[in-house]
C-alpha cells in the first residue's frame, strides 16, 4: 500500500514535470516578454558593474560563458577571450550553419538558458529578433547605444529589430567588391587606376562590353557567371508584404545568360580548382558541357584536372576579375602565387554585401554581464580589432576606429592598394533595406529560373511565371503582380 | 468464517485490479506525452499559422485549402507516389520469386536461414550509410557502376547521370528501396508459404498440376492476407519516404526537385524555410494521414469483398 502510494506520487510528479516543460514551450518568449524581464532582472545588478571601466571589469571576469556559433571566428576569439581572462571558462558549440536555426528554435524554445552568446547571419537575425532570442541590447546594464557611432553603419542597423532596438553587434564587415589584374587591365584597357576600372563595372551593360573587349584580347572577364552574385539586385525581394521583382533583377539575369552563351567566362565554376587557378595564372577554358566535369575529369580535384583538361580544352586564358565580399581577400591570398602583387580591387554595379556573423546575448542567459563583456571586447575594443586582423590574416573590422587606424595599411598583394580605407568607402554606401527575411528561399528559386534560361531549357517569359507560381506556393502572403511588365532583351 | 475468506479473496483480488493499472500507468504517460500530445497538438496547430515561436493565431481552415491548391505538394506526392510505385512492384516480385524458388519441393535449397539473413541485412544499416555507398557507387564520372557499364559499352563518352537526370534519380531511389526491403517482404511471403499445408501440394502434384498452375492456385491465394498486410505496411512506409531522397537530392530534392517527396515539402515548411510555417506544415501532415488512412481502408475493402 506504501509502495503504491510512492509510485503514485513519483509518476504524478513526472507528469506534472513533463507537462510543465511543455507548457513552457508554448510560451516561448515573444520580444516584449523578453525585453521587460531581463532588464527587471538586471537593473539591480547595473548600479554595481555599470560604473567599472572595461578595462577594470576585464581583470575580474569570471565564469562559465557559453557560445552557440556556426562559424570558426568565435571558437578562436572565445579562447584568446578565455586566456587573457584565466577566471573564466569559454565553451564554444559549433553547429552547421544549415541546422543554426533549428538549433535557436528547439534550444531556445524550449527554455534551454544554457546558451549566453547567440548568433546569426544577416538574413537569420529578423526571425530570431521576432522570436525574442536576443536580449535587447540597448536597456540597462549594456546601453549599447552609448556606443553607436562606433562601429559602421550598415552593420550597427542591421543589429535591430524592428522596433529599432540594438539586438545583436558584428566585428566584421562583408561589402563586395570587384578584384582584378591591374597587368591585363593595363595591357587591355590602358589604365590600371581602380576608379577608372571601376567604370568598367559601373553597369551590366558595360560589365558585357568589358567582357567582349576582354575575349577579344584574348582573356576572360570572369571564371564564373556567379561574380555578380553579390551585386545581383538594387532593391529588396519583398516590399510591404509584395514580390518585388525589378527591371534590375531581369537585367541581372540577361547578363548572366550572356555571360553563359556567348562563351565569356571560362566555365570554371565558383570554388572549383579551375576557378582557384584562375586567380594565379591561365587556366584551360571549359565549355558548358564539361564545366562540371567529365568521367575522367575532376573539376574539384586540382591534380585530376591538371592531369586531364587538355582532352576537354584546346585553349587557355588568363580570367580579368573575380567578384567576392571583403572576406575574398582571404581566398585571393591563398591562391594568387606568382600574381601576387598585380591584384587591384574597384566596386561594382552596386553596393552589396555577403554574409557576416552577428552575435548577441541570449535573453534566456543566466551569465549575461559576462556574455556583454565578450561582446564589447570583441566588436568595440581597438585592441582585439587589431588582434583580430592580425590572426585572421586580413578580415575586416567593423569598428570604425580601427579601420580608420588601419586606413593606409597597404596590402602588398594588391600593389600596396590601401583595402581597409576602400572598404569601409563601400560599407558606406550600402542600404540594408534591401536584405529580408525572405532572400534566401526567393534569391534560391531566382537562381534556378536563371539556370533554366541559360541552360536554354526554359523561355524568359516561361522561367518568370514559374517563378512566381513557386513564390506564391512558398509564401502565399505575398501579393505578386504578375502583370508587371519588364523588358526581357 | 467463510464469509471472511470470501471478503479477504475479493480484497485481494481487487489489489491485483489496482495493481495492474499501476503497471501500465508509465506506458501510458510515455504514450500520451510523445505520441497523443504530439497528434493532437499538430491537429491544433494545422489551424493556426504558427511560425515556430510566439503565440499560433487562428487561421480556419485556411491552411487545408492551401494544400489541396497547392500544385507543388501534389508534384511531391506524385513523385512518392512514382518511386513508391515502382519500388513495391520490384520489391514484390523479387521477393515473389525467391519464395518461389526456396519453397520449391524439387530444388530444396539448404541454408535457407543464412540466405534470410544476408537479404535482410540492408535493411539494418543506417540510411546515412546507404545514401553515402549508393551517391560514391552512382557518381557519374568515377562511379563504379558507371564504370562497369562502359566495359560491356553502355555509356562510353556519355555516362548515365544518375543524380542529375530526374528520371534516373527516381528509378535509382527506387532501386535502392527494393534492395534494402525486398529481404523483408521476401520473410514474410516465406513464412506465408511455410504456413500452408502441405498436403494441398502433394495433392497437387499428384494431379499432375504444373509448377506456374501450383504458384496460381494454390500458393498466391492463400498468401493473400500476408500479401495486403506487406504491401500496405509498405505503403505506408513509403509515402513517409523521407530520409534516402533528402540525403541524396538536399531539401529541394534535387535534381529538378524530381526527389521532392511529400514528407520532404512537409520538412520543408516545417524546419527549412524563413519565416517557418509550422501550420501549413502540419496541415500536410493531415492530408498526408487522411490520404494513407482512405487508401488502406479501400485496400482493406477490396479484399473483404473479394474473400
Amino acid at each position: 500500500m506504501k509502495m503504491k502510494k510512492v509510485m503514485a506520487l513519483v509518476l504524478a510528479s513526472l507528469m506534472t514535470v513533463s507537462l510543465a516543460a511543455c507548457g513552457e514551450s508554448t510560451d516561448a518568449p515573444t520580444s516584449t516578454d523578453a525585453g521587460t524581464t531581463s532588464t527587471d532582472a538586471s537593473t539591480e545588478e547595473a548600479s554595481t558593474t555599470d560604473d567599472a571601466s572595461t578595462e577594470e571589469a576585464a581583470t575580474e571576469l569570471s565564469g562559465k560563458l557559453t557560445i552557440w556559433t556556426f562559424t570558426d571566428d568565435l571558437k578562436t576569439a572565445g579562447e584568446y577571450f578565455q586566456e587573457l581572462n584565466p577566471n573564466v571558462e569559454v565553451e564554444v558549440v559549433v553547429t552547421a550553419t544549415a541546422d543554426y536555426p533549428t538549433k535557436l528554435d528547439t534550444g531556445l524554445g524550449a527554455g534551454d538558458s544554457s546558451a549566453d552568446i547567440i548568433v546569426g547571419e544577416p538574413q537569420m537575425l529578423e526571425p530570431f529578433f521576432e522570436a525574442g532570442y536576443f536580449e535587447d541590447l540597448d536597456a540597462a546594464p549594456y546601453n549599447a547605444q552609448d556606443y553607436a557611432g562606433q562601429i559602421v553603419d550598415y552593420v550597427w542597423e542591421k543589429g535591430q529589430d524592428a522596433d529599432g532596438h540594438q539586438r545583436a553587434i558584428s566585428y566584421q564587415i562583408t561589402p563586395a567588391g570587384f578584384f582584378y589584374r591591374r597587368d591585363i587591365a593595363t595591357e587591355v584597357f590602358g589604365t590600371d587606376d581602380p576608379e577608372e576600372i571601376g567604370k568598367l563595372f559601373s553597369s551590366y551593360d558595360s560589365i558585357l562590353g568589358a567582357g567582349e573587349t576582354l575575349k577579344a584580347a584574348g582573356y576572360r572577364i570572369f571564371a564564373s557567371d556567379g561574380e555578380l552574385q553579390y551585386v545581383s539586385g538594387d532593391e529588396a525581394w519583398v516590399v510591404d508584404e509584395a514580390l518585388n521583382l525589378t527591371q534590375y533583377r531581369i537585367d541581372y539575369m540577361n547578363l548572366v545568360v550572356q555571360l553563359y552563351q556567348q562563351d565569356l567566362t571560362a566555365y570554371a565554376a565558383q570554388w572549383t580548382a579551375p576557378w582557384y587557378q584562375a586567380m594565379s595564372g591561365p587556366v584551360p577554358i571549359l565549355s558548358a558541357e564539361t564545366m562540371w566535369g567529365t568521367d575522367d575529369m575532376n573539376v574539384w580535384d586540382a591534380e585530376n584536372f591538371n592531369e586531364n583538361a587538355a582532352n576537354y580544352s584546346d585553349e587557355t586564358a588568363e580570367v580579368f576579375a573575380f567578384g567576392l565580399p571583403s572576406w575574398g581577400v582571404l581566398t585571393m591570398r591563398d591562391n594568387v602565387g606568382e600574381t601576387s602583387g598585380s591584384w587591384g580591387v574597384c566596386s561594382g554595379p552596386a553596393y552589396g554585401f555577403g554574409g557576416g556573423t552577428y552575435i548577441g546575448i541570449s535573453s534566456l542567459s543566466e551569465n549575461k554581464e559576462l556574455a556583454w563583456e565578450f561582446i564589447k571586447w570583441f566588436c568595440l575594443n581597438e585592441e582585439t580589432s587589431d588582434w583580430w586582423i592580425e590572426v585572421s590574416e586580413g578580415d575586416t573590422p567593423s569598428l570604425i576606429s580601427a579601420l580608420e587606424k588601419h586606413a593606409d595599411d597597404e596590402n602588398e598583394v594588391y600593389g600596396g592598394q590601401k583595402l581597409f580605407a576602400f572598404w569601409l568607402e563601400q560599407a558606406q554606401g550600402i542600404d540594408l533595406d534591401r536584405v529580408t527575411q525572405y532572400d534566401t528561399a526567393i534569391g534560391d528559386l531566382w537562381g534556378n529560373a536563371i539556370t533554366a534560361v541559360k541552360e536554354g531549357t526554359s523561355s524568359k517569359e516561361d522561367a518568370i511565371n514559374e517563378f512566381y507560381d513557386q513564390v506564391a506556393a512558398t509564401y502565399p502572403n505575398l501579393t505578386i503582380d504578375r502583370e508587371k511588365e519588364f523588358v526581357l532583351d | 468464517m467463510a464469509e471472511t475468506a470470501a471478503k479477504v479473496k475479493k480484497n485481494r483480488k481487487r489489489n491485483y485490479n489496482n495493481t495492474a493499472y499501476l503497471f501500465v500507468l508509465p506506458f501510458v504517460i510515455v504514450f500520451c506525452i510523445f505520441s497523443v500530445y504530439p497528434v493532437l497538438r499538430t491537429l491544433q496547430l494545422s489551424f493556426t499559422n504558427y511560425k515556430g515561436f510566439g503565440d499560433p493565431e487562428f487561421a480556419g481552415l485556411a491552411n487545408y485549402q492551401r494544400v489541396i491548391t497547392d500544385k507543388y505538394f501534389w508534384t511531391s506526392l506524385w513523385n512518392t507516389i512514382r518511386i513508391w510505385g515502382v519500388n513495391i512492384v520490384l520489391q514484390l516480385g523479387l521477393a515473389f520469386l525467391l519464395t518461389i524458388v526456396f519453397s520449391d519441393i524439387k530444388y530444396k535449397i539448404r541454408g535457407l536461414a543464412v540466405f534470410r539473413a544476408v537479404y535482410y541485412l540492408p535493411g539494418i544499416i543506417s540510411v546515412t550509410s546507404i545514401a553515402f555507398l549508393f551517391k560514391t557507387l552512382l557518381d557519374w564520372r568515377y562511379g563504379t557502376v558507371n564504370q562497369l557499364l562502359a566495359k560491356i559499352g553502355i555509356g562510353v563518352g556519355n555516362p548515365i547521370n544518375w543524380w542529375g537526370e530526374p528520371t534516373a534519380a527516381s528509378l535509382a531511389i527506387s532501386v535502392i528501396q527494393t534492395w534494402m526491403w525486398f529481404g523483408n517482404s521476401f520473410i514474410m511471403l516465406m513464412a506465408g508459404v511455410q504456413g500452408i499445408n502441405s498436403d494441398y501440394f502433394e495433392a497437387a502434384a499428384i494431379d499432375g498440376c504444373g509448377r506456374w498452375k501450383r504458384f496460381t492456385k494454390i500458393t498466391l491465394p492463400l498468401l493473400k492476407p500476408i500479401l495486403l498486410y506487406v504491401t500496405i505496411t509498405s505503403l505506408i512506409g513509403g509515402m513517409q519516404m523521407f530520409d534516402l531522397p533528402f540525403l541524396i537530392g538536399t531539401v529541394n530534392g534535387n535534381p529538378s526537385g524530381a526527389l521532392q517527396t511529400a514528407i520532404m515539402y512537409l520538412y520543408k515548411f516545417g524546419f527549412a524555410l524563413r519565416p517557418k510555417q509550422v501550420g501549413y506544415a502540419a496541415a500536410i501532415a493531415y492530408v498526408l494521414f487522411l490520404l494513407i488512412l482512405v487508401v488502406s481502408i479501400i485496400q482493406l475493402k477490396l479484399n473483404n469483398k473479394e474473400e
